[in-house]
């Protein structure tokens, strides 16, 4: 969609001469795209063929009747019903609270001198740069010491500590780029830092709020392994455990296998879709020159 | 509306210290611009009145009350930024605003304030834009009003023209001195620039590395700066420098570096041989066949109205604004008198002006 945007827009007024390198980009864009479109299709398409069809028909055929029982039958199946919940539940309270969280701190970073800021940064950025895999004992370990394990806090609360810190980190290098002077003014038309930080610094990073919003909620929505090794009780699991199980269980019916991956994958698609047309640029433009 | 009053601030980042000691007292209602260099210090003292930045020694009361302890808010000023720092997601309205809408103003008494400030300033037609569809003029117009609409006891202008074009900055000159006349407020303004210093000012203030070189309404400083440095800053194109001695036999005439003599009307107080500066101002000087001291012409510039003219004298360059259409041409010489009533001297080693002796003057 904005690759052809793109294309036509600013050409649209040339003459026809076009720049090979440009063409060339388009090319390798369009190989791209084919490359990461290829499994999307192959996933829809079974998700809605019967299990003879899958294996008679070719793999990037579309079916031939439409099976929406693969959806209902895979949603029992698969215990969405709790599986589906719990993800939501999660995913819901922890990405909004986790940017809140990492806005506010970037801010306080960036615009507060406290003396020790570069120091507080560097600690915080020292979280981001540990890798969580090596932290799996130690978490279970914390978590189960709380009594948290198979709640939601005992996920919730690890999945803040993981994601706040590059969050921190990313914000805090774009709040920095914002003018002084945006905030000086604001602080003289007698703005509290609540204030500059809720009604200027906030809407001006929309962009980055978004992205940062689209990549926590897919990364939420599909993490896997802290999920598995802290919610132990089935009834708790997230959907992409309920997915590995699934699996193991009915790996032989492709058609209600793929429908289930289509449920899990679509709630992230949709938030995509709601949220990138956020990506505007440029938001700061106009406000200072020089 | 307030007096400012600055005593001994001083400000210092560190060990390193960039405003050591001024003083300046500035009245009701006054328009008193700070001018220099870059990196003088103007700036920083302005911030400092602002509270956007710690006064490290002195203080700063505005309207009697000394503000050195209280935020930017609690002292009831209004700053507009060289770069206009207009809010990028508000629209012109919603800027101009902000202020009151954060003080708790009513809806109704922030629109009747916005609009009638945007008459004032010719935005009407563009209150519901946001800053990026803005000209830099209307920009800077739009932070102007959003300074005027909170009514602030000063205003603090930190070179707010020097992003725009030059017709632009001559207009935008003459609105704020119109808007100062019409509202009557204090103002502090911050300019590197001369004429903009000359053209609006009540007073000036001439920084140079942190302290005041001298201050005075613009005529004073023009006609009797303090020193070479204040001479020289002031006035476009600026004033000439001519090294040279006073005459041995105590007649009013300097004896430059070459043996040339220089005819003068008078001389100043201090004894024959004593080496000083010479200060002319370019229209000044003038052509003189009979007694002038002939020097090379390097450059000539025909502006219309006159001629800059660049000449050497005794390897010292000169510019001299004299009439149009010269009949010279480059490399010839030509007679230039400095005989004129508003020469400056300066003692060579101190920069420091040097009273005229009164006795010269009689003997004319
Ligand atoms: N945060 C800082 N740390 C150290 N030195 C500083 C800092 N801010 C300013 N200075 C120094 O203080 C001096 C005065 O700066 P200031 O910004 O007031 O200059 P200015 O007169 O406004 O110059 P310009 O006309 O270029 O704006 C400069 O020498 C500058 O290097
Ligand atoms: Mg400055």
């Amino acid at each position: 969609m904005t690759i052809v945007d793109a294309q036509t827009a600013p050409f649209s007024s040339l003459p026809k001469r076009r720049d090979p390198v440009l063409i060339g980009l388009w090319i390798s864009l369009v190989i791209v795209a084919i490359i990461w479109l290829a499994p999307i299709v192959f996933i829809t398409f079974t998700a809605m063929k019967s299990n003879p069809e899958v294996l008679n028909s070719a793999a990037f055929a579309p079916p031939e009747k439409i099976v929406w029982e693969n959806f209902t039958k895979a949603w029992v199946k698969g215990n969405f019903n709790e599986t589906f919940v719990n993800s939501t539940v999660i995913t819901f309270i922890k990405v909004p609270l986790g940017l809140l969280i990492s806005a506010m701190a970037a801010y306080a970073l960036a615009q507060i001198q406290m003396g020790w800021n570069k120091f507080l940064l560097i600690f915080v950025l020292f979280g981001a740069m540990i890798p969580f895999q090596v932290m799996l004992a130690p978490l279970f370990t914390l978590v189960n010491s709380l009594s948290l394990i198979d709640t939601y806090p005992g996920v919730i609360l690890p999945y803040l500590a993981f994601g706040v810190p590059y969050q921190v980190f990313i914000l805090h290098g774009f709040f920095k780029a914002i003018p002084k002077e945006l905030t000086e003014a604001a602080l003289i038309d007698g703005a509290s830092h609540v204030t500059i930080f809720r009604r200027i610094f906030l809407p001006v990073s929309l962009p980055v709020l978004a992205a940062l919003l689209i990549l926590d909620f897919v990364a939420t929505w599909n993490e896997f392994a802290m999920a598995l090794v802290l919610l132990q009780d089935k009834h708790m699991w997230t959907l992409p455990l309920g997915l590995m199980s699934f699996q193991g269980q009915f790996s032989d019916n492709y058609g209600q296998l793929n429908a289930a991956i289509v449920m899990t994958v679509l709630p992230a698609t949709i938030v995509y879709l709601i949220f990138q047309r956020y990506f505007v640029s440029g938001l700061t433009s106009g406000a200072v020159k020089g | 509306m307030a007096n400012v009053e600055i005593s001994a601030v001083r400000k210092s980042y560190g060990a390193l210290e960039v405003v050591h000691g001024v003083d300046i007292d500035i009245k009701d209602g006054e328009f008193v611009i700070l001018v220099g260099p870059s990196g003088c210090g103007k700036s920083t003292l302005l911030r400092m009145i602002a509270g956007l930045e710690e006064i490290s020694d002195g203080a700063v009361s505005i309207g009697g009350r000394v503000v050195n302890n209280l935020t930017p808010k609690e002292r009831n000023i209004a700053m507009v930024f060289q770069n206009y720092a207009l809010y990028p997601q508000m629209t012109v309205a919603q800027n101009m605003g902000f202020s009151l809408e954060i003080s708790g103003k009513s809806k109704a008494e922030i629109s009747s304030k916005v609009n009638s400030t945007a008459e004032i300033l010719g935005l009407t037609p563009l209150l519901e834009r946001k800053p990026s569809q803005l000209s830099g003029g209307q920009r800077q117009r739009v932070a102007m009003g959003r300074a005027i609409v909170r009514d602030p006891a000063v205003f603090l202008f930190d070179e707010p023209l020097s992003n725009l074009d030059a017709n632009l900055r001559v207009q935008m000159r003459a609105e704020i001195k119109a808007l100062h006349q019409r509202l009557g407020t204090t103002i502090v303004y911050v300019t590197h620039d001369q004429i903009e210093a000359m053209t609006m000012a009540d007073r000036i203030v001439v920084l140079r590395g942190g302290v005041v070189e001298q201050m005075g309404t613009p005529m004073d400083l023009y006609d009797s700066p303090a020193n070479m440095f204040v001479a020289g800053f002031l006035g476009s194109p600026s004033m000439n420098f001519l090294k040279g001695r006073l005459a041995a036999d105590g007649s009013p005439g300097l004896t430059l570096e070459d043996g040339s003599e220089v005819k003068l009307q008078h001389s100043p107080q201090g004894t024959s041989n004593q080496a000083i500066v010479l200060g002319i101002r370019p229209q000044d000087i003038a052509v003189d066949p009979v007694n002038g001291t002939p020097a090379v012409i390097k450059v000539m510039e025909p502006t219309g109205a006159d001629t800059h003219v660049l000449v050497e004298l005794a390897g010292q360059d000169l510019v001299a604004v004299l009439p149009p259409r010269l009949k010279t041409t480059v490399g010839e010489t030509i007679p230039l008198s400095f005989a004129s009533p508003n020469v400056h001297f300066f003692d060579a080693a101190s920069e420091a002006n040097i009273p005229c002796d009164p006795k010269s003057e009689h003997d004319q």
